[in-house]
């Protein structure tokens, strides 16, 4: 401290009191904390749902139907204007068609060592919804055979349940897809069989999936009935635990993978808890700002005379602007930094609390609620300088 | 240069027309350097004046000058900055912060603005001027003779180019009078710097080059 900020420091006293001046310091700290903690538990739940380590493949992807009921069994399909409706909401990215197949199909081994036979129906969706990479997604009638996805739980079925009981060998995903066997479709112009072979394994859809090519072919030629909408569709959301998709779902009588919108309960949560910790802290910050700019105002009104003087001899409002400011402020930042240092350390403990739970969020602090904490730090010192810029210049 | 343009107070307005001053409603002109003595008897407005060269009340008609510039017009920043570099002053009643100490309250003007002098020099003035032993000493339990020479030496640390008095001298015996007289004029020659004092009586303390009536 200079001798000029010494001797205006002996001039102009706090005349408010260590004990209140304690209470509002530490009201505005608790103002700070609970409002970058408010920022900083938003920043971790999109981490959560976005983030990479936390993603899955499925977490983006709904597959949609009408729950069935007793009054409409039998009539399914998704109507046009349903569609439609689905395609225009905020939280779905994009919408694929589920088309099934309308003809029967059935599947067997070409091999006598390990036979098979099935009964199946084929589903297609558009190329971008699938969650195959690597493969030759596509069909003509010349081709050698017909890529099949089939759900990666069907092939746990198998390897852990039917082959131990029939005495089958388990089979991995690599032997399986070098499996050829016997596709056949039936209509009522005939039959038509095809080498089939299984391309991959999906985690996003339940259905045994061929190309829309195959699936297009077969309607045409072997329908057995007239061209309907589909029942099922296939959304791209970017979160699933929007808490508006699963009000809307309800709304319509849709469900989809429940599982998969489970974040919804835990969204409503963290949006309660962001709420309450926003509000609270921004009221907090507000009534502590008050009590800080009449703490302002107090010291300068007590000090009324000695001001003038101060400034009749020649101190330059300037001068008594910044001394007045670095009187006041930073005791408000460092009750800033307090505050950042101790979300700092909680939100290290928490990623090493998460982590052992296998939930990944980052140790260190986010770049938003540095952001926050600045703007806090500017907010204050704003609020100072013009208090005192208000009650020091019209004395001069 | 220090021009004063037709001045007249609005309060003494009435009390004042119709009588003959040389400052009153005149333009006169003070050089840069020179020594102006203007007298006047009891409440014709030798405070009010000075005031005035201080820009501490505007509420008069006319205008005063200090190199060009209408001091009444000066934003408050650069007023302080023409308080802390061109123009110091003794008031007549003193203006000390009674619980800083004298040489707290000297200290003060000194270090306002980038120093004139060092802080050394506080302590040979107070000597020179035989208040050395109460510099150390709360304003307040000063005496007013010990008040009026700390106010002396407080406007005699900084910078000036005009050092305005309003009747400096009034609590002194005529030897320190004498003293006082000539530390000012020392530390006014040094800084080429011109002074305007105000009193009841003409008196020939100062070699002035004008000396002027109310």
């Amino acid at each position: 401290m200079n001798n000029l900020a010494i001797l205006l420091k002996k001039l102009i006293r706090n005349s408010a009191g260590h004990a209140r001046y304690t209470v509002a310091v530490t009201g505005l700290s608790i103002a700070v904390f609970l409002l970058l903690a408010a920022v900083q538990i938003q920043v971790n739940y999109k981490e959560l749902l976005h983030g990479k380590k936390n993603q899955d493949s499925i977490a983006n992807f709904l597959v949609i139907n009408k729950i069935l009921t007793d009054a409409n069994m039998g009539n399914t399909a998704l109507e046009d204007t349903v569609i439609n409706d689905i395609k225009k909401q905020s939280f779905v990215q994009s919408v694929g068609l589920l088309t099934p197949g309308r003809f029967k199909a059935s599947i067997q081994s070409n091999s006598d060592r390990f036979p098979f036979y099935t009964d199946i129906s084929f589903e297609s969706i558009p190329k971008e919804f699938i969650d195959v990479s690597g493969t030759d997604w596509t069909w003509n009638e010349a081709a050698p055979y017909v890529p099949i996805i089939i759900p990666n739980m069907f092939l746990d079925f198998y390897n852990f349940q039917f082959s131990l009981s029939q005495d089958l060998p388990q089979l991995t995903p690599e032997i399986v897809k070098m499996i050829v066997f016997k596709v056949t479709v039936y209509g009522p112009k005939g039959t038509a069989s095809f080498n089939g072979k299984i391309a991959g394994f999906s985690d996003r859809i339940s259905s045994m999936l061929v190309p829309s090519e195959f699936m297009d072919w077969g309607n045409r030629n072997f329908a057995s009935e007239d061209l309907k909408n589909p029942s099922r569709l296939i959304i791209r959301t970017r979160d699933p635990g929007n808490p508006a998709l699963s009000n809307y779902l309800r709304k319509h009588q849709l469900t989809t993978d429940t599982e998969k919108t489970r974040f919804s309960k835990y969204r409503k949560a963290v949006d309660t808890v962001v709420a309450i910790s926003g509000i609270t802290g921004a009221l907090m910050l507000l009534f502590a700002l008050l009590v800080f700019t009449l703490f302002i105002q107090l010291t300068i009104a007590s000090c009324k005379e000695e001001i003038n003087l101060l400034i009749i001899l020649g101190t330059a409002p300037r001068q008594l602007s910044r001394f007045l400011i670095m009187r006041f402020f930073p005791a408000n930042v460092w009750m800033i930094a307090a505050s950042f240092v101790t979300l700092t350390v909680l939100q290290y403990l928490m990623s090493l609390y998460l982590e052992s739970r296998h939930i990944f969020v980052s140790g260190i602090i986010s770049l938003y609620t540095l952001g926050t904490a600045i703007l806090l730090v500017l907010l204050i010192w704003w609020v100072n300088r013009k208090t005192i810029r208000d009650y020091i210049y019209p004395r001069s | 240069m220090l021009i004063l343009n037709n001045l007249m107070p609005d309060p003494l307005r009435e009390r004042l027309s119709g009588k003959t001053s040389s400052v009153w409603n005149r333009s006169i002109q003070f050089e840069a350097g020179e020594w102006i003595k203007i007298t006047a008897p009891s409440g014709t407005g030798k405070t009010t004046l000075v005031h005035m060269i201080y820009a501490l009340r505007k509420d008069y008609t006319g205008n005063i000058l200090l190199n060009q510039t209408d001091i009444r017009s000066l934003a408050t920043n650069s007023l302080a900055s023409v308080r802390q570099r061109q123009i110091s002053i003794i008031f007549q009643d003193l203006k000390l912060f009674p619980h800083l100490t004298a040489r707290e309250n000297i200290e003060l003007k000194r270090i306002l603005q980038e120093p004139f002098c060092d802080a050394a020099q506080i302590t040979k003035m107070a000597e020179q001027l035989g208040v050395a032993e109460i510099l150390d000493q709360p304003a307040q339990i000063c005496s007013y003779g010990e008040q009026q020479r700390i106010c002396i030496i407080r406007a005699l640390v900084q910078p000036f180019e005009w050092l305005i008095m309003d009747e400096p001298f009034s609590h002194l015996d005529i030897a320190n009078t004498k003293i006082a007289v000539s530390l000012i004029a020392q530390e006014c020659r040094k800084r080429k710097a011109g002074l305007v004092i105000t009193d009841l009586d003409d008196d020939v303390l100062f070699p002035y080059t004008q000396k002027l009536h109310l």
